[in-house]
């Protein structure tokens, strides 16, 4: 199956279009005020399906939808924002539970049908949905199952051929819409997921690929997901190297979403970190970010002597950017090592600031060359301290695509290089 | 003991690789990029390089040519984060005589120093 960048555009628009016609039609029925903030396709392994969820209470309202296209969609608020759409359905008065889920539900239907209506519209085809299903619950249990149906998985040397479940750990990847949308003045948020059946979703991407040379094949994304995801084991690694943290490789997504809505994926935290310009095919950018909190954490543990310092020293940020160049050459020597060519980078520049002013030059530098791009998203933990870091990759969307066309997909297990065997 | 020079534009690596080195070795320079390497290198003729690859104003790999083409007796361990192949056979044509990848611990980088350069 192949897909194109103006078809994955378009269906991005569509996504999007649809949860702007959903709030539309919330704001209508509630006097609230919301906008959609930013809208993706993501290529994920199915089990980090919603991941940003995590921890949180939410709840729900829930349909399948057969047709043209099939699988689950779900609408998802938290709580309090539930609570508050509530009480504007019903104002001044008490909402009792049964009216508050009521409500819920109800506007959850209008919403999503007029979601779905806009994909029927533009396959010229129908797609029913079912009686929506009001859900509650933690984290990502608030989301179906990702459906089954096949993957987005490729015949490669780990044997991960279109497989339901995850073989040999290799990752078990499925496409997910997500749109965010922001109660305007407030700090909540809430979600629609759309999570399709890779079958139907292969043959409406494979009706609209463009014959022309900007079409990828499928399963090759699917294999440069999983070699993003061996690079974030290996960032990971080199990380519990150096400080002797137990840190794990955890979420890692190929996104699809127009150039002014990359900024917003990185949120509005303040990070530390550092910023790469690689070159070669694929140029791009890469940016490895630290919370403030995780940069002292893990500064401390790369260093000799302890500084028992809160704030952030001229030490702290030379480890910080150390750690950041050797994190980058983990993640990117694998594509380089399966794509037999090299990649460049530039030194690392150590950035602190705001997620979205740190990407923000970056999605602008991309942005000359392109309308859409391909962000890749990688995160990883550690239970031993307060950890987390993040690295997100802006490549150059037409350089992907060459890189791609020329992956040999029977390569993909060859991300190591043997440096005795060179030097012998 | 061997004189020493270590190019990294990393203060921090710098200070790692001189700990790790200085009880046995003589640190003779420490730099910062490819040329402060090549300029120190004529000037000093340490026994050994620890060259970094991804430098500013000169990288590694042409640093390590030049020192070469200077000197094909000169000994130049490459000590860098890349772990490419490309990267690795470019380091070979430009002379390199060791590839150590960060991050290392000390006895890795003992045993290509000793490879190189034997005590």
């Amino acid at each position: 199956m192949n897909v194109d960048i103006q078809s994955l555009g378009t269906f991005n628009r569509l996504a999007h279009e649809g949860a702007e016609q959903a709030t539309a039609a919330m704001c209508q029925m509630t006097g609230l005020d919301a906008v959609v903030d930013v809208t993706k396709i993501s290529l994920v392994d199915r089990a980090d399906v919603g991941e940003q969820l995590a921890g949180g209470e939410y709840v729900g309202v829930r349909f399948d939808f057969a047709g043209e296209l099939a699988g689950e969609t779900v609408l998802v608020f938290d709580r309090e924002g539930s609570e508050t759409i509530a009480s504007a359905l019903v104002p001044g008065g008490a909402v009792d539970e049964a009216m508050a889920r009521s409500g819920v539900e109800e506007v959850g239907n209008i919403m999503m049908s007029g979601f779905i209506d806009g994909w029927a519209d533009f396959l010229e085809a129908t797609i029913d949905h079912s009686p929506p299903q009001y859900v509650e619950g933690t984290g990502t249990e608030i989301l179906p199952v990702a459906p089954s149906g096949g993957s987005a998985t490729v015949d490669s040397p780990d044997g991960f051929e279109g497989q339901d479940s995850p073989v040999d750990g290799s990752l078990d990847q499925v496409f997910v819409f997500q749109s965010e949308i922001e109660w305007v003045g407030e700090s909540v948020s809430f979600y629609i997921y759309m999570l399709p059946e890779y079958g139907p979703l292969a043959d409406v991407m494979s009706r609209h690929a463009d014959a022309e040379d900007d079409a990828i094949p499928v399963d090759k994304l699917g294999v440069f997901n999983e070699m993003t995801y061996d690079g974030t084991q290996r960032a990971a690694a080199n990380v519990e190297m150096m400080t002797g943290i137990e840190t794990e490789a955890e979420v890692t997504q190929l996104s699809f979403a127009p150039i002014e809505d990359v900024p917003k994926q990185v949120g509005t935290d303040t990070y530390v970190g550092t910023v790469v310009e690689f070159t070669g095919v694929p140029s791009g950018y890469l940016v490895v970010l630290f919370d403030e909190a995780s940069a002292v954490h893990i500064a401390e543990a790369m260093m000799p002597i302890e500084l028992d310092s809160d704030e952030l020293t001229d030490q702290h940020r030379q480890a910080i950017e150390e750690l950041g160049n050797i994190m980058t050459s983990g993640f990117v020597d694998g594509w380089a090592n399966v794509l037999q060519t090299s990649v460049d980078h530039t030194p690392p520049r150590l950035v602190h600031d705001m997620g979205r002013s740190i990407v923000d030059p970056l999605a602008a530098q991309v942005g000359q060359h392109q309308e859409h791009a391909f962000l890749i998203d990688s995160e990883m933990r550690t239970d031993d301290i307060a950890f987390g870091a993040e690295i997100h990759v802006l490549p150059n969307e037409r350089e992907l695509r060459q890189a791609l066309d020329e992956l040999l997909v029977e390569r993909a297990d060859q991300t190591e290089a043997d440096v005795e065997q060179i030097f012998e | 003991m061997p004189d020493v020079l270590i190019a990294d534009d990393s203060e921090f690596m710098r200070n790692l690789l001189r700990e790790i080195l200085e009880e046995d070795h003589n640190i003779i320079g420490e730099v910062e990029n490819g040329v402060e390497a090549v300029e120190t290198y004529k000037e000093r003729d340490p026994d050994l390089v620890m060259m970094d690859i991804v430098m500013p104003i000169r990288d590694g790999i042409e640093a390590t040519d030049e020192i070469k083409t200077e000197n094909p007796g000169a000994n130049v361990i490459m000590c860098t984060s890349v772990g490419q192949e490309e990267k690795m056979k470019e380091a070979v044509k430009a002379g390199a005589d060791g590839y150590i990848t960060k991050p290392f611990q000390k006895p890795s980088v003992m045993e290509a120093i000793d490879d190189v350069v034997p005590s």
